[in-house]
């Protein structure tokens, strides 16, 4: 239990490795198999270079899960609460907030509140905050919409500003 | 090699070319000065830019930013005791305490000359060498692909900070990645899971942008300080360092050749050569020179190396397709998406981008020197910004510049799921620049692969039946025992070799 804390990322990042081979040789069982692409020559099984893959990745799974769990790696990496934790962990959850709202309400209303937002979580004054979202959403955009025609999301109200 | 530079004058001697590469030198400059950013994030950053432009000035620009900001990270060394790169960690030893004894002017002078000569001779290398190894690289045949495939990507795992079995995990993501959406062979799905935007795989760059970038802003914003301006002494317009530079002729020489031989290898990357270069240069130097105590020898020693590097890297990129570190990774990631392939392709079917980009290389290093010695002022106002601004416009062009690839909302859900895997990764000390080699490498070591196998009138025995793919493969083969062994020793005594990730 004591070594599931002191290198808890280190285990996520090995349960995330381990799903790797796990997906790869349940899709060619099913998704890969049922297109025909399972068997065969090189040219027509699309499955033996990921198995091969896969295969490398399970022995460097044991031995790396050895490693951890026999306290072996050079760093440890248990779950910290730094000075900025809550405030990124506050950063992340705005942003995937932002991302559903984007193809919604556009480009032009989400990006300035966002951005708003953010700058006052950092420490800046609200009021400069509002200023400098505005000033950085218009600029990012006239480069992207205005000079690189790019077609921003424009969402339910259909605003575009440089196009 | 001078006709490569005659086919690419008509492209890169544009208005448009040049303007971009200036603005990515001094884009460079200025990401590379602000601790934490670096030529990586600023390559991630214009990379959609770039798609929207035609090769030569696209790649002008990118090049132009990978060689502003590896010089550009010695001026928060020199000034504020924080390298603003990894690969200016060697430069503090030296440039701090210059920039103590009341000589910042002149230690920023000389790291910025250094830079930008050492970049040029590196340059002048990468002239000669590409097309000779391009060359050579014309005998290979599918499973010598293969091999140089695999050989990049056990370099990387080998060479990069932290575990090589750790790399060699980053890696094999990198490879099931480039396996994601239609087979080239069967047209089948693979790992689409049904869904349809899934068809082409994930966008290479949502990968980098996630990885590097966004993770990035979740370390900065855990760090805090987002107010904190450093007090920082007034810099001016001033060509002393050029003048200066003149009585370090052989060490700035030899540390550009050292910069450059290590860039070439693929992932031993600047920060290695650079503190090379500094020990060698220490080593060689009289003891009254004061190296660690304000000595110039030693930041022309760190900064010609790590741009020497920048050319260095760029040889076995673009004459074999095997990245020299991360940002060349990317680097050749755009030159993909552009439309290129690196290798003996790119030198014999289209010599005018091969040249353009050659020329972009050396002019960029030329409006290095300018724009470095002209904009050192700058530099000081650019190191005040605190973190609480940099930070949203970081995230913002991000976004934007993910979304506009393909104007797709799903890249950006891609980009925040690769944001939080490069969080887990970097805090598990797990090396992210595999990751996106091996999503290069992956097409090249699976078609050549097949390929081969279809070659072969007996499975496997066709990779050791010819010698060149025999050869690499036996160089395979040393850097996995050297792997091996790594792993063991670092097994048995894990503290002695800790170190931090990408």
């Amino acid at each position: 239990m004591r070594n599931l804390q002191t290198y808890a990322f280190d285990w996520i990042a090995w349960m995330l490795f381990a799903a790797i081979p796990v997906a790869i040789f349940w899709q060619s069982a099913t998704s890969l198999a049922e297109q025909g692409v399972a068997s065969g020559g090189p040219m027509r099984n699309a499955a033996i270079y990921p198995k091969a893959v896969a295969v490398i990745m399970i022995g460097l799974l044991v031995l790396n899960g050895l490693r951890v769990a026999l306290a072996r790696v050079a760093e440890p990496s248990p779950p910290t609460w730094d000075e900025g934790t809550g405030k990124a962990v506050l950063t992340t959850g705005l942003f995937i907030a932002y991302l559903v709202a984007l193809p919604f309400i556009g480009f032009h209303i989400a990006s300035p509140v966002i951005s708003a937002v953010l700058f006052v979580l950092l420490g800046i004054r609200p009021l400069v905050a509002v200023a400098g979202g505005v000033a950085l959403s218009l600029s990012v955009a006239f480069v992207f919409e205005g000079l690189l025609n790019v077609v921003l999301p424009v969402g339910i109200f259909g605003i575009s500003l440089f196009s | 090699m001078l006709e490569l530079i005659r086919e690419g004058v008509p492209l890169f001697f544009s208005a448009q070319a040049l303007l971009l590469t200036s603005l990515g030198v001094a884009a460079g400059l200025v990401i590379g000065v602000l601790p934490g950013l670096g030529p990586l994030m600023g390559i991630v950053l214009m990379l959609p830019v770039a798609f929207h432009l035609p090769p030569v000035p696209a790649m002008g620009m990118l090049i132009a930013i990978y060689i502003g900001g590896s010089a550009g990270g010695s001026i928060s060394a020199i000034l504020l005791r924080i390298p603003g790169t990894p690969l200016a960690a060697a430069t503090l030893f030296d440039g701090y305490p210059m920039a103590q004894k009341g000589r910042a002017q002149d230690a920023v002078g000389l790291a910025v000359s250094a830079s930008a000569i050492g970049g040029l001779i590196g340059g002048l290398i990468l002239l000669f060498f590409s097309p000779i190894l391009a060359d050579f690289a014309l005998r290979f045949a599918p499973p010598e692909y293969a091999a140089m495939a695999i050989l990049g990507l056990l370099t990387i795992s080998l060479v990069s900070e932290g575990s090589p079995l750790k790399g060699m995990l980053s890696g094999g993501l990198g490879l099931v990645l480039a396996m994601v959406g239609t087979d080239e062979f069967t047209n089948a799905y693979r790992f689409t899971f049904g869904n349809f935007n899934l068809s082409s795989g994930p966008h290479l760059v949502a990968v980098v942008v996630g990885l590097f970038a966004l993770s990035e802003v979740v370390f900065q914003i855990e760090g805090g300080g987002f107010l904190k301006r450093p007090s920082i002494d007034r810099l001016g317009i001033s060509l002393k360092g050029l003048r200066l530079i003149l009585s370090h002729k052989l060490n700035l020489l030899r540390s550009a050749l050292i910069g450059t031989f290590f860039g070439a290898i693929p992932g031993a990357g600047g920060d290695v050569s650079a503190f090379i270069s500094y020990a060698t240069a220490k080593r060689l130097a009289r003891e009254e020179e004061g190296y660690g105590d304000g000595a110039p020898g030693g930041v022309v020693a760190t900064e010609a190396a790590n741009n020497g590097t920048c050319g260095g890297a760029l040889i076995p990129s673009l004459s074999l397709g095997i990245p020299g570190d991360a940002s060349t990774a990317v680097l050749l990631g755009a030159l993909f998406l552009l439309g290129f392939f690196p290798g003996p392709d790119l030198f014999q079917n289209t010599p005018e981008i091969a040249g353009g980009i050659f020329l972009a290389y050396l002019t960029s290093n030329v409006v290095l020197l300018v724009l470095g010695l002209l904009l050192a002022p700058f530099f000081g106002s650019v190191l005040r910004i605190p973190k609480a601004w940099l930070l949203p416009i970081v995230l913002l062009l991000s976004t934007l510049g993910t979304y506009a690839l393909q104007n797709s909302v799903f890249d950006l859900w891609v980009m925040l799921v690769f944001g939080v895997v490069g969080y887990v990764l970097r805090r598990a000390s797990y090396p992210l620049a595999p990751i996106i080699i091996g999503m290069i490498l992956g097409p090249v070591l699976e078609n050549n692969f097949r390929r081969a196998l279809l070659l072969s009138r007996d499975g496997l025995s066709i990779f050791i039946e010819r010698p060149i793919s025999a050869t690499i493969l036996a160089v395979d083969a040393l850097l996995l025992i050297a792997i091996v062994i790594s792993t063991i020793r670092r097994s048995i005594s894990p503290r002695a070799s800790a170190s931090d990730p990408v």
